[in-house]
């Protein structure tokens, strides 16, 4: 997904459910600041590097793929944005290497995703809208996994956007700095490269930004479903995704006692369907500015571009033990909260992709020294009661 | 990364700097010929580790077939230059050449991304891509020089085994709290 869902239509779920224009604000400005918070970013700001929810292109290319390489890049990418669906699937007849990866497969309404979304409550806006980032991003990057695997990731040439008026094959390109061609049916993707690890097989880059466009439907052989073809259905998944957005946020507002997998928002988003499906249908690489339109209609306010350096100064001028209290301190903490806590689960399922995680509770403070911050924090919780 | 992994770290960091330092001490010729064994034997590893690959792998996946048949003339390959006594110099040269001038380039660019961020380690960054640019200059102007060949292998071994030792002591587990 791209800032026009995390941020503009972020906004508008946020709105829907319940929030003011400023609370919405603050959610959408985290959600799209996922995509941003890259080490290169807080190296700028002088925070803890573990809080990346990013990596920028050359990051990547610059990234270690030994093994502590892959967890760095797997805490990072199936954190935030390839949640697993299914830690302990089931899949017959295969290596546990295989099997582990396997189980990183990307999908919504997973035990994860409901794990996330509890682990927002009670907690900051920006940690409602770091939630939100990753529960859009399971609809969007489903079948796709969040740690570099060419038998996981792979795609091949049998790619078909299908259209109205019939299939249309997909011709990808390799080229970043061109822009897709939605009337040619021409994307860019990464390239295919033969070593299981490498960074082009991460995620859903050799399917190019199908899985971003709310548009697109197509279909295609994923390297892990044995020949089946699969049909995703974007304006479909995306409409799911919004409701589901709407449905969370009124639990964390506390207008629902619990948050359950596969619960949607519909009765709230009904009247503005038509609206809302519309934005998702129309062919165009970017809907920021429909649904800016659209979130302006809901709230009769104004919402601002995206701006990444907004907090900065904030953050930079805060004295040490008040760092945390900025709205970037608050996000950090909240960036921290989920990456340990997939860590852990995946850690805990006997899956080491994503490398080792030190239960506190049980074996002290053992690890990277940026999450004693979540210590302090849990520490400053329990102490208010 | 598990303390077994660590101990592997070390210990293969600790053969590669004893190698290298065996081959800057023998003659050139011998250098070289242990620069070409290397070679080989890496071809041959390879070649297992995709055949490995696949049957624990690739099997699964769609096309996966690519990567025995790969496997194989990889361990073909391995195997045919096994039996060469004299591997010709050149094919190391290109190895150190393409090695270094990538990693250089990727370096600069990197660093000229986080310079655009305004992040400090650009210089960092920086200074690692003109020495690795460096290096590969240096290779273009040794293909007369077995000496200054064996010289530039024996420091690229140096430099990982350095690295794979320093990443062993690195902490790498995250902190869970309820």
């Amino acid at each position: 997904m791209q800032a026009d869902f995390h941020y503009y239509a972020t906004y508008c779920a946020a709105f829907l459910a319940g929030y003011s224009h400023e609370e919405s604000l603050t959610i959408c400005y985290s959600a799209q600041l996922v995509d941003w918070c890259s080490r290169t970013y807080l190296s700028r700001l002088k925070a803890p590097l573990s809080a990346a929810t990013t990596q920028l292109q050359l990051e990547l290319m610059d990234a270690d793929t030994d093994p502590v390489g892959l967890h760095d890049i797997t805490r990072i990418w199936a954190s935030f944005h390839f949640l697993p669906r299914d830690l302990y699937a089931k899949r017959e007849r295969c290596s546990k290497r295989y099997r582990n990866k396997y189980r990183l497969i990307c999908g919504p309404n997973g035990d994860l995703a409901v794990r996330t979304v509890e682990l927002a409550k009670g907690r900051s806006l920006q940690a409602v809208g770091v939630a939100m980032h990753v529960i859009a991003d399971t609809w969007a990057h489903q079948y796709f996994a969040g740690t570099p695997s060419l038998v996981i990731n792979n795609t091949n040439h049998h790619f078909f956007e299908i259209l109205p008026d019939g299939e249309r094959k997909i011709q990808f390109r390799h080229s970043a700095s061109a822009p897709d061609d939605i009337g040619q049916c021409i994307y860019t993707c990464s390239l295919f490269q033969s070593s299981e690890d490498s960074i082009m097989n991460l995620g859903h880059g050799r399917a190019g930004h199908l899985p971003d466009y709310s548009f697109m439907r197509y279909k295609y052989l994923p390297a892990w479903a044995d020949y089946e073809e699969i049909v995703k259905d974007n304006p479909s998944d995306y409409y799911h995704a919004f409701c589901q957005l709407v449905y969370a946020m009124q639990y964390l507002r506390g207008e629902r006692s619990a948050f359950e997998a596969g619960q949607y928002a519909w009765e709230t988003v009904a009247p503005y369907e038509e609206t809302v499906r519309q934005i998702l249908e129309r062919r165009q690489l970017d809907a920021s500015a429909d649904w800016a339109e659209f979130a302006e209609s809901l709230s009769g306010e104004k919402v601002p571009d995206f701006d990444k350096n907004r907090y900065e100064q904030e953050y930079l001028q805060a004295a040490k033990e008040k760092k945390d209290d900025t709205f970037l301190g608050k996000f950090i903490l909240a960036a921290l909260a989920q990456k340990s806590m997939v860590t852990n689960q995946c850690f805990s399922s006997g899956n080491m992709l994503a490398g080792f995680s030190v239960d506190f509770a049980k074996k002290g403070f053992r690890g990277i020294r940026d999450f004693k911050r979540l210590v302090k924090q849990s520490e400053k919780e329990r102490n208010n009661g | 990364m598990g303390k077994i992994g660590r101990i592997r770290n070390v210990l293969i960091g600790i053969l590669m700097i004893l190698l290298s330092l065996v081959m800057l001490v023998l003659e050139p010729e011998i250098g070289f010929l242990i620069a070409a064994v290397i070679l080989s034997v890496a071809l041959l590893v390879t070649g297992i580790r995709l055949l490995f690959y696949y049957f624990t792998m690739a099997r699964h996946m769609v096309g996966g077939k690519i990567q025995l048949y790969v496997g194989l003339i990889v361990l073909d390959f391995g195997i045919f230059t096994m039996t060469l006594t004299h591997v010709p110099h050149i094919y190391l040269i290109l190895y150190m050449l393409g090695t270094h001038a990538f990693g250089g380039v990727i370096n600069i660019l990197r660093a000229l991304e986080a310079r655009r961020n305004a992040a400090s380690s650009w210089k960092l960054k920086f200074s690692q891509g003109v020495v690795n640019l460096l290096v590969a200059v240096l290779c273009l102007f040794s293909l007369e020089s077995t000496r200054l060949l064996v010289i530039l292998y024996c420091m690229g071994l140096l430099y990982s085994a350095i690295v794979r030792i320093i990443s062993a002591f690195r902490k790498t587990a995250i902190v869970y709290i309820q």
